[in-house]
Protein backbone atom coordinates (compact mmCIF):
# COMPACT_ATOMS: atom_id res chain seq x y z
CA UNK A 1 0.00 0.00 0.00
CA UNK A 2 1.82 3.55 -0.63
CA UNK A 3 0.65 6.58 1.06
CA UNK A 4 0.54 9.81 -0.65
CA UNK A 5 3.59 12.23 0.09
CA UNK A 6 0.80 14.66 1.22
CA UNK A 7 -0.56 12.57 4.03
CA UNK A 8 2.87 11.39 5.13
CA UNK A 9 3.74 14.87 5.73
CA UNK A 10 1.06 15.26 8.03
CA UNK A 11 1.30 11.70 9.94
CA UNK A 12 4.23 13.00 12.78
CA UNK A 13 2.41 16.01 13.62
CA UNK A 14 -1.05 13.91 13.38
CA UNK A 15 0.61 10.83 15.85
CA UNK A 16 2.37 13.33 18.56
CA UNK A 17 -1.17 15.60 18.53
CA UNK A 18 -3.32 12.55 18.98
CA UNK A 19 -0.98 11.02 21.64
CA UNK A 20 -0.34 14.14 23.83
CA UNK A 21 -4.11 14.59 23.85
CA UNK A 22 -5.22 10.83 24.48
CA UNK A 23 -2.35 10.58 27.86
CA UNK A 24 -3.38 14.17 28.62
CA UNK A 25 -6.52 12.63 29.38
CA UNK A 26 -5.75 9.68 30.63
CA UNK A 27 -3.55 11.90 33.37
CA UNK A 28 -0.94 10.22 32.56
CA UNK A 29 1.02 13.58 31.68
CA UNK A 30 2.46 15.70 34.46
CA UNK A 31 0.81 18.63 35.01
CA UNK A 32 2.80 20.74 33.38
CA UNK A 33 1.84 19.11 29.92
CA UNK A 34 -1.76 20.22 29.52
CA UNK A 35 -3.60 18.63 26.30
CA UNK A 36 -3.83 20.61 23.34
CA UNK A 37 -7.68 21.15 23.96
CA UNK A 38 -7.07 22.41 26.92
CA UNK A 39 -4.43 24.46 25.59
CA UNK A 40 -7.12 25.92 22.61
CA UNK A 41 -9.79 26.83 25.56
CA UNK A 42 -7.30 28.61 27.30
CA UNK A 43 -6.14 30.43 23.90
CA UNK A 44 -9.75 31.07 23.53
CA UNK A 45 -10.33 32.35 27.04
CA UNK A 46 -7.69 34.86 26.98
CA UNK A 47 -8.27 36.12 23.68
CA UNK A 48 -12.04 36.44 24.14
CA UNK A 49 -11.31 38.72 27.38
CA UNK A 50 -8.94 40.57 24.74
CA UNK A 51 -6.43 40.29 27.13
CA UNK A 52 -4.32 38.20 24.45
CA UNK A 53 -4.86 41.30 21.70
CA UNK A 54 -3.48 43.57 24.08
CA UNK A 55 0.07 41.33 24.69
CA UNK A 56 -0.12 40.54 20.99
CA UNK A 57 -0.08 44.22 20.03
CA UNK A 58 2.73 44.95 22.32
CA UNK A 59 5.06 42.55 21.41
CA UNK A 60 4.31 42.71 17.81
CA UNK A 61 4.85 46.43 18.00
CA UNK A 62 8.61 45.97 19.59
CA UNK A 63 9.40 43.57 17.23
CA UNK A 64 8.57 45.51 14.19
CA UNK A 65 10.13 48.62 15.57
CA UNK A 66 13.41 47.01 16.21
CA UNK A 67 13.24 44.89 13.33
CA UNK A 68 12.81 47.80 10.66
CA UNK A 69 15.24 49.85 12.62
CA UNK A 70 18.11 47.25 13.13
CA UNK A 71 17.48 46.14 10.04
CA UNK A 72 17.24 49.15 7.91
CA UNK A 73 20.49 50.62 9.65
CA UNK A 74 22.44 46.96 9.07
CA UNK A 75 21.51 47.22 5.03
CA UNK A 76 22.59 50.83 4.65
CA UNK A 77 26.29 49.93 6.81
CA UNK A 78 26.61 46.53 4.97
CA UNK A 79 25.91 48.38 1.43
CA UNK A 80 28.08 50.76 2.58
CA UNK A 81 30.34 48.35 3.32
CA UNK A 82 30.33 46.84 0.54
CA UNK A 83 30.95 49.67 -1.58
CA UNK A 84 33.38 51.69 0.40
CA UNK A 85 36.51 50.38 1.73
CA UNK A 86 36.79 53.03 4.25
CA UNK A 87 33.44 52.14 5.75
CA UNK A 88 34.32 48.31 5.33
CA UNK A 89 37.36 48.70 7.62
CA UNK A 90 35.31 50.55 9.91
CA UNK A 91 32.80 47.81 10.39
CA UNK A 92 35.07 44.69 10.19
CA UNK A 93 36.68 44.43 13.20
CA UNK A 94 33.84 45.45 15.28
CA UNK A 95 31.60 43.28 13.69
CA UNK A 96 33.67 40.39 13.48
CA UNK A 97 34.44 40.72 17.34
CA UNK A 98 30.80 41.06 18.68
CA UNK A 99 28.68 38.48 16.37
CA UNK A 100 30.07 36.12 18.70
CA UNK A 101 29.07 37.94 21.60
CA UNK A 102 25.02 36.91 22.30
CA UNK A 103 23.56 40.10 22.07
CA UNK A 104 21.01 39.72 25.53
CA UNK A 105 24.95 39.81 26.80
CA UNK A 106 24.21 43.67 26.81
CA UNK A 107 20.68 43.78 28.22
CA UNK A 108 21.27 45.01 31.60
CA UNK A 109 22.97 47.90 30.05
CA UNK A 110 20.26 48.48 27.69
CA UNK A 111 17.39 47.77 30.96
CA UNK A 112 19.35 50.58 32.73
CA UNK A 113 19.91 53.21 29.88
CA UNK A 114 15.96 53.05 28.37
CA UNK A 115 13.97 51.38 31.44
CA UNK A 116 11.03 48.69 31.35
CA UNK A 117 8.85 50.33 28.46
CA UNK A 118 9.17 49.93 24.71
CA UNK A 119 12.36 51.40 24.43
CA UNK A 120 14.81 49.19 26.18
CA UNK A 121 12.86 46.01 24.04
CA UNK A 122 12.95 48.07 20.52
CA UNK A 123 16.68 49.13 21.07
CA UNK A 124 17.76 45.83 22.04
CA UNK A 125 16.14 44.26 19.26
CA UNK A 126 17.48 46.93 16.67
CA UNK A 127 20.80 46.58 18.16
CA UNK A 128 20.96 42.44 17.40
CA UNK A 129 19.07 42.47 14.26
CA UNK A 130 21.76 44.80 12.82
CA UNK A 131 24.90 42.25 13.27
CA UNK A 132 23.30 38.95 10.71
CA UNK A 133 21.66 42.06 8.26
CA UNK A 134 24.66 44.08 7.97
CA UNK A 135 26.85 40.41 7.14
CA UNK A 136 24.83 39.42 4.49
CA UNK A 137 24.29 43.12 3.26
CA UNK A 138 28.30 43.32 2.93
CA UNK A 139 28.58 39.92 1.50
CA UNK A 140 25.91 40.94 -1.11
CA UNK A 141 27.20 44.19 -2.40
CA UNK A 142 30.61 42.13 -2.70
CA UNK A 143 29.23 40.16 -4.45
CA UNK A 144 27.86 41.85 -7.23
CA UNK A 145 29.12 40.74 -10.47
CA UNK A 146 31.68 43.17 -11.90
CA UNK A 147 30.36 42.78 -15.65
CA UNK A 148 26.95 44.40 -14.24
CA UNK A 149 28.81 47.34 -12.55
CA UNK A 150 30.72 47.53 -15.77
CA UNK A 151 27.91 47.88 -17.92
CA UNK A 152 26.36 50.42 -16.58
CA UNK A 153 29.19 52.42 -16.01
CA UNK A 154 29.98 51.95 -19.59
CA UNK A 155 26.72 53.01 -20.73
CA UNK A 156 27.15 56.02 -18.71
CA UNK A 157 24.77 55.52 -15.59
CA UNK A 158 24.39 58.01 -12.91
CA UNK A 159 25.79 57.23 -9.52
CA UNK A 160 22.29 57.02 -8.03
CA UNK A 161 21.09 54.70 -10.75
CA UNK A 162 23.85 52.73 -10.69
CA UNK A 163 22.91 52.56 -6.92
CA UNK A 164 19.71 51.77 -6.91
CA UNK A 165 19.07 50.19 -10.51
CA UNK A 166 22.12 47.71 -10.24
CA UNK A 167 23.11 47.57 -6.76
CA UNK A 168 20.28 46.97 -4.38
CA UNK A 169 18.62 44.44 -7.39
CA UNK A 170 21.64 42.79 -7.82
CA UNK A 171 22.12 42.00 -4.31
CA UNK A 172 18.53 42.30 -2.55
CA UNK A 173 18.37 38.35 -2.54
CA UNK A 174 21.22 38.28 -0.18
CA UNK A 175 19.31 41.90 1.51
CA UNK A 176 16.53 39.14 2.33
CA UNK A 177 18.10 36.28 3.20
CA UNK A 178 20.07 38.71 5.94
CA UNK A 179 16.70 40.43 7.03
CA UNK A 180 15.32 36.40 7.26
CA UNK A 181 18.27 36.03 9.89
CA UNK A 182 17.67 39.37 11.19
CA UNK A 183 13.95 39.18 11.99
CA UNK A 184 14.40 35.37 13.45
CA UNK A 185 16.96 36.73 16.24
CA UNK A 186 14.62 39.47 16.81
CA UNK A 187 11.74 37.11 18.20
CA UNK A 188 14.55 35.60 19.92
CA UNK A 189 15.43 38.80 21.65
CA UNK A 190 12.13 39.91 22.13
CA UNK A 191 11.14 36.38 24.36
CA UNK A 192 14.29 36.71 26.45
CA UNK A 193 13.90 40.28 26.85
CA UNK A 194 10.37 40.58 27.99
CA UNK A 195 10.99 37.37 30.31
CA UNK A 196 13.94 39.25 32.08
CA UNK A 197 11.58 42.20 32.65
CA UNK A 198 9.49 43.87 31.26
CA UNK A 199 5.41 45.41 31.48
CA UNK A 200 2.88 44.38 29.19
CA UNK A 201 3.81 41.66 26.06
CA UNK A 202 3.69 37.87 26.01
CA UNK A 203 6.62 37.56 28.30
CA UNK A 204 4.54 38.30 30.90
CA UNK A 205 1.36 36.77 30.10
CA UNK A 206 3.41 33.40 29.84
CA UNK A 207 5.66 34.24 33.01
CA UNK A 208 1.80 35.10 34.84
CA UNK A 209 0.46 31.59 33.73
CA UNK A 210 3.35 29.66 35.32
CA UNK A 211 3.10 31.52 38.35
CA UNK A 212 -0.29 31.09 38.57
CA UNK A 213 0.37 26.96 37.97
CA UNK A 214 -2.02 27.83 34.79
CA UNK A 215 0.24 25.79 32.45
CA UNK A 216 -3.03 25.81 29.73
CA UNK A 217 -2.74 29.55 30.24
CA UNK A 218 1.74 29.37 29.63
CA UNK A 219 0.96 27.10 26.29
CA UNK A 220 -1.68 29.67 25.02
CA UNK A 221 1.28 32.36 25.71
CA UNK A 222 3.51 30.24 23.85
CA UNK A 223 1.59 28.83 20.85
CA UNK A 224 1.14 32.75 20.37
CA UNK A 225 4.31 33.84 20.18
CA UNK A 226 5.56 30.54 17.88
CA UNK A 227 2.83 31.52 15.54
CA UNK A 228 4.11 35.23 15.97
CA UNK A 229 7.96 34.24 14.84
CA UNK A 230 6.32 31.86 12.27
CA UNK A 231 3.84 34.64 10.49
CA UNK A 232 6.03 36.84 10.35
CA UNK A 233 8.52 34.84 8.84
CA UNK A 234 5.98 34.16 6.26
CA UNK A 235 4.86 37.72 5.67
CA UNK A 236 8.56 39.08 4.66
CA UNK A 237 9.26 35.71 2.65
CA UNK A 238 5.73 36.88 1.07
CA UNK A 239 7.46 40.13 0.06
CA UNK A 240 10.45 38.80 -0.76
CA UNK A 241 8.22 36.94 -3.70
CA UNK A 242 6.84 40.10 -4.69
CA UNK A 243 9.89 41.68 -4.86
CA UNK A 244 12.34 38.78 -6.44
CA UNK A 245 9.69 37.81 -8.61
CA UNK A 246 12.07 36.03 -11.44
CA UNK A 247 15.48 35.55 -9.07
CA UNK A 248 13.87 32.61 -6.52
CA UNK A 249 13.45 29.92 -9.19
CA UNK A 250 15.72 27.07 -9.45
CA UNK A 251 18.02 28.21 -6.52
CA UNK A 252 18.47 26.40 -2.99
CA UNK A 253 15.92 29.04 -1.55
CA UNK A 254 13.09 27.01 -3.44
CA UNK A 255 13.26 24.33 -0.48
CA UNK A 256 14.23 26.54 2.35
CA UNK A 257 10.75 28.69 2.33
CA UNK B 1 57.50 46.99 7.05
CA UNK B 2 55.82 50.36 7.44
CA UNK B 3 53.38 49.89 4.31
CA UNK B 4 52.06 46.84 6.69
CA UNK B 5 51.87 48.49 9.64
CA UNK B 6 49.82 51.20 7.95
CA UNK B 7 47.67 48.85 6.18
CA UNK B 8 47.28 46.95 9.44
CA UNK B 9 45.92 50.22 10.96
CA UNK B 10 43.95 50.80 8.47
CA UNK B 11 42.09 47.30 8.64
CA UNK B 12 41.75 47.66 12.59
CA UNK B 13 41.67 51.19 13.31
CA UNK B 14 38.07 51.06 14.67
CA UNK B 15 38.73 49.17 17.94
CA UNK B 16 41.14 51.69 19.21
CA UNK B 17 39.47 54.02 18.23
CA UNK B 18 36.49 52.89 19.73
CA UNK B 19 37.85 52.23 22.73
CA UNK B 20 39.52 55.70 22.71
CA UNK B 21 35.69 56.89 22.49
CA UNK B 22 34.64 55.54 25.16
CA UNK B 23 37.65 56.27 27.56
CA UNK B 24 37.13 60.20 26.80
CA UNK B 25 33.46 59.86 26.87
CA UNK B 26 34.14 58.47 30.55
CA UNK B 27 36.93 60.61 31.63
CA UNK B 28 35.15 63.42 30.80
CA UNK B 29 32.33 62.72 32.85
CA UNK B 30 30.22 62.70 29.51
CA UNK B 31 28.42 59.41 30.27
CA UNK B 32 27.76 58.40 33.65
CA UNK B 33 30.49 56.21 35.03
CA UNK B 34 28.40 53.76 36.21
CA UNK B 35 26.81 52.87 33.36
CA UNK B 36 29.89 53.21 31.31
CA UNK B 37 33.17 52.14 33.15
CA UNK B 38 36.47 53.58 32.90
CA UNK B 39 38.52 50.71 30.74
CA UNK B 40 40.55 50.56 33.44
CA UNK B 41 38.08 49.66 36.10
CA UNK B 42 37.08 46.49 32.91
CA UNK B 43 40.42 45.34 32.35
CA UNK B 44 41.17 45.35 36.45
CA UNK B 45 36.91 43.61 36.90
CA UNK B 46 38.64 41.38 34.15
CA UNK B 47 41.53 40.61 35.95
CA UNK B 48 40.77 40.22 38.91
CA UNK B 49 37.80 37.75 38.61
CA UNK B 50 39.82 36.13 36.36
CA UNK B 51 42.53 35.80 38.58
CA UNK B 52 40.75 34.45 41.98
CA UNK B 53 39.00 31.62 39.40
CA UNK B 54 35.31 33.51 39.25
CA UNK B 55 35.10 33.95 35.62
CA UNK B 56 37.51 30.90 34.70
CA UNK B 57 34.68 28.58 36.77
CA UNK B 58 31.42 30.52 35.07
CA UNK B 59 33.14 29.83 31.71
CA UNK B 60 33.55 26.35 31.51
CA UNK B 61 30.16 25.72 32.83
CA UNK B 62 29.31 27.86 30.21
CA UNK B 63 31.31 26.06 27.62
CA UNK B 64 30.70 22.49 28.65
CA UNK B 65 26.97 23.17 28.21
CA UNK B 66 26.98 24.71 25.03
CA UNK B 67 29.52 21.96 23.94
CA UNK B 68 27.41 18.79 24.94
CA UNK B 69 24.59 20.56 23.31
CA UNK B 70 26.42 20.90 19.75
CA UNK B 71 28.21 18.01 20.00
CA UNK B 72 24.92 15.72 20.49
CA UNK B 73 23.27 17.97 17.50
CA UNK B 74 26.06 17.26 15.56
CA UNK B 75 25.89 13.65 15.88
CA UNK B 76 22.35 12.93 15.71
CA UNK B 77 21.46 15.63 13.42
CA UNK B 78 24.06 14.66 10.25
CA UNK B 79 23.03 11.20 10.45
CA UNK B 80 19.84 12.27 10.33
CA UNK B 81 20.08 14.64 7.36
CA UNK B 82 21.53 11.69 5.80
CA UNK B 83 18.69 9.41 6.19
CA UNK B 84 16.19 12.00 5.25
CA UNK B 85 18.26 12.47 1.99
CA UNK B 86 18.44 9.17 0.80
CA UNK B 87 15.20 7.58 2.11
CA UNK B 88 11.66 8.96 0.71
CA UNK B 89 10.03 7.76 3.49
CA UNK B 90 11.87 9.85 6.37
CA UNK B 91 11.85 12.37 3.76
CA UNK B 92 7.96 12.70 3.32
CA UNK B 93 7.96 12.08 7.76
CA UNK B 94 9.85 14.95 8.55
CA UNK B 95 10.91 17.50 5.78
CA UNK B 96 8.06 19.68 7.15
CA UNK B 97 8.90 19.26 11.11
CA UNK B 98 12.34 21.07 9.93
CA UNK B 99 10.90 23.45 7.11
CA UNK B 100 8.27 24.77 8.73
CA UNK B 101 9.49 24.46 12.26
CA UNK B 102 12.93 26.19 11.38
CA UNK B 103 11.19 29.93 11.63
CA UNK B 104 9.30 29.34 14.63
CA UNK B 105 10.83 31.08 17.68
CA UNK B 106 11.86 27.59 19.85
CA UNK B 107 12.54 29.66 22.52
CA UNK B 108 8.87 30.23 23.41
CA UNK B 109 9.27 26.13 24.62
CA UNK B 110 12.08 27.08 27.21
CA UNK B 111 9.67 27.70 29.86
CA UNK B 112 8.10 23.78 28.86
CA UNK B 113 12.09 22.33 29.06
CA UNK B 114 12.69 24.17 32.37
CA UNK B 115 9.53 21.77 33.77
CA UNK B 116 10.46 18.56 31.42
CA UNK B 117 14.52 18.84 32.40
CA UNK B 118 14.62 20.68 35.93
CA UNK B 119 16.03 23.68 36.04
CA UNK B 120 19.61 23.14 35.59
CA UNK B 121 22.40 22.13 33.08
CA UNK B 122 19.81 19.08 31.21
CA UNK B 123 17.06 21.89 30.44
CA UNK B 124 19.52 24.31 29.15
CA UNK B 125 21.73 21.38 27.09
CA UNK B 126 18.38 20.15 25.89
CA UNK B 127 17.58 23.53 24.61
CA UNK B 128 21.13 23.54 22.72
CA UNK B 129 20.30 20.81 21.07
CA UNK B 130 16.66 21.39 20.02
CA UNK B 131 18.60 24.93 18.61
CA UNK B 132 21.71 23.84 16.93
CA UNK B 133 19.63 20.41 15.40
CA UNK B 134 17.86 23.27 12.98
CA UNK B 135 20.59 24.62 11.22
CA UNK B 136 22.72 21.29 11.24
CA UNK B 137 19.71 19.21 9.96
CA UNK B 138 18.25 21.92 7.23
CA UNK B 139 21.77 22.91 5.78
CA UNK B 140 23.41 19.17 6.04
CA UNK B 141 20.34 17.62 4.06
CA UNK B 142 20.28 20.72 1.62
CA UNK B 143 24.25 19.42 1.12
CA UNK B 144 23.34 15.46 0.65
CA UNK B 145 20.86 16.56 -1.70
CA UNK B 146 22.63 18.41 -3.61
CA UNK B 147 25.50 15.91 -4.12
CA UNK B 148 25.74 15.44 -8.29
CA UNK B 149 23.87 12.15 -9.70
CA UNK B 150 27.18 11.80 -11.59
CA UNK B 151 29.61 11.10 -8.79
CA UNK B 152 27.30 8.30 -7.78
CA UNK B 153 26.96 6.75 -10.83
CA UNK B 154 30.32 6.72 -11.69
CA UNK B 155 30.85 4.98 -8.30
CA UNK B 156 28.73 2.28 -8.40
CA UNK B 157 29.36 1.61 -11.84
CA UNK B 158 32.71 1.08 -11.35
CA UNK B 159 31.29 -1.73 -8.43
CA UNK B 160 31.96 0.08 -5.22
CA UNK B 161 30.10 -1.25 -2.16
CA UNK B 162 27.20 0.85 -0.81
CA UNK B 163 29.15 1.41 2.36
CA UNK B 164 31.99 2.62 0.49
CA UNK B 165 29.86 4.94 -1.50
CA UNK B 166 28.50 6.41 1.42
CA UNK B 167 31.97 6.87 3.09
CA UNK B 168 34.04 7.95 0.15
CA UNK B 169 31.40 9.64 -1.73
CA UNK B 170 28.54 10.68 -0.32
CA UNK B 171 29.85 11.58 3.10
CA UNK B 172 33.13 13.74 1.51
CA UNK B 173 30.37 15.75 -1.62
CA UNK B 174 28.49 17.12 1.84
CA UNK B 175 31.11 17.37 4.25
CA UNK B 176 31.37 21.41 2.84
CA UNK B 177 27.81 22.10 3.35
CA UNK B 178 28.08 19.75 6.99
CA UNK B 179 30.60 22.23 8.13
CA UNK B 180 28.34 25.36 7.28
CA UNK B 181 25.91 23.93 9.25
CA UNK B 182 28.05 23.22 11.91
CA UNK B 183 29.69 26.87 11.81
CA UNK B 184 25.67 28.37 11.76
CA UNK B 185 25.18 26.25 14.93
CA UNK B 186 28.14 26.98 17.16
CA UNK B 187 27.98 30.42 17.85
CA UNK B 188 23.99 29.66 18.42
CA UNK B 189 24.77 26.80 21.11
CA UNK B 190 26.81 30.03 23.13
CA UNK B 191 23.99 32.52 22.56
CA UNK B 192 21.49 30.14 23.51
CA UNK B 193 23.19 28.65 26.87
CA UNK B 194 23.91 32.35 28.10
CA UNK B 195 20.61 33.98 26.76
CA UNK B 196 19.00 30.63 28.98
CA UNK B 197 21.44 31.32 31.86
CA UNK B 198 20.30 34.93 31.98
CA UNK B 199 16.91 33.70 32.48
CA UNK B 200 17.42 31.70 35.00
CA UNK B 201 20.20 29.95 36.79
CA UNK B 202 22.74 29.94 39.42
CA UNK B 203 26.08 29.60 37.81
CA UNK B 204 27.57 29.83 34.24
CA UNK B 205 28.92 33.62 32.77
CA UNK B 206 24.56 34.22 31.79
CA UNK B 207 24.30 33.97 35.35
CA UNK B 208 27.09 35.96 35.94
CA UNK B 209 25.79 38.75 34.12
CA UNK B 210 22.50 38.85 34.65
CA UNK B 211 23.58 39.21 38.43
CA UNK B 212 26.75 41.74 37.64
CA UNK B 213 23.81 43.73 36.16
CA UNK B 214 21.46 43.62 39.16
CA UNK B 215 23.97 44.80 41.54
CA UNK B 216 25.06 48.17 39.01
CA UNK B 217 28.12 46.41 38.55
CA UNK B 218 28.98 47.04 34.75
CA UNK B 219 32.54 46.62 34.47
CA UNK B 220 32.21 42.92 35.19
CA UNK B 221 29.44 42.79 33.06
CA UNK B 222 32.13 44.31 29.98
CA UNK B 223 34.12 41.60 31.61
CA UNK B 224 31.91 38.59 30.84
CA UNK B 225 30.89 40.20 27.22
CA UNK B 226 34.58 39.94 26.69
CA UNK B 227 35.26 36.42 27.83
CA UNK B 228 31.92 35.28 26.19
CA UNK B 229 33.19 37.20 22.95
CA UNK B 230 36.89 35.11 22.88
CA UNK B 231 35.24 31.95 23.24
CA UNK B 232 33.17 32.32 20.50
CA UNK B 233 36.19 33.54 18.67
CA UNK B 234 38.43 30.88 19.70
CA UNK B 235 35.53 28.31 19.14
CA UNK B 236 34.75 29.27 15.62
CA UNK B 237 38.59 29.76 14.63
CA UNK B 238 38.93 26.34 16.12
CA UNK B 239 36.04 25.18 13.76
CA UNK B 240 37.55 26.79 10.89
CA UNK B 241 40.59 25.20 11.21
CA UNK B 242 39.33 21.61 11.67
CA UNK B 243 37.03 22.48 8.37
CA UNK B 244 40.25 23.46 6.35
CA UNK B 245 41.74 20.28 7.39
CA UNK B 246 38.95 17.81 6.58
CA UNK B 247 37.62 19.83 3.91
CA UNK B 248 40.84 20.37 2.49
CA UNK B 249 40.27 20.00 -1.14
CA UNK B 250 37.98 23.06 -1.25
CA UNK B 251 39.79 26.57 -0.29
CA UNK B 252 36.70 28.55 -1.17
CA UNK B 253 35.20 30.16 2.10
CA UNK B 254 33.17 32.39 0.22
CA UNK B 255 30.33 29.56 0.66
CA UNK B 256 30.94 29.24 4.05
CA UNK B 257 31.03 33.50 5.22
CA UNK B 258 28.70 32.63 8.27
Amino acid sequence: MKIPASVQHWIVPVVILVAWEALGRAALLPRYLPPPTQIAAALYEVAADGELLRAVATSLYRVAAGFLLGAGAGMLAGLGAGLAPGVRHFFDPLVSFLYVVPKIAFWPIFLLLFGLGHESKIAIIAFSCFFPVFIASRHAALAVQKLLVWTAHNMGAPRATMFFRVFVPAAAPQLFAGARIGLAHCFVILFAAELMGSQGGLGPLISEGEDAARFDLMFAGIVTFAALGFLGDRILMAVRRVVLRGQIIGTVEQFVR
Amino acid sequence: MIARALRLAERWYSIPLLLLVWQAAVVSGLVESRLLPSLGRVWVALVSDTADGVLPYHAAITLGRAGIGFALAALAGVPFAAAMARSTLVRNLFEPIFLFGYPVPKIALFPVFTYIFGIGSPSKIAFAFLECLYPVVVTAYLGFRAIPVSLLWSAQNMGTPRATVLRRVIFPAAMPAIFTGLRIALPISIVVIVLTEMIGDSKGLGYYLAVSGTRFEFANVYAAILVIGMCGFVLDRALLSLRRRIVHWERDEASVNF
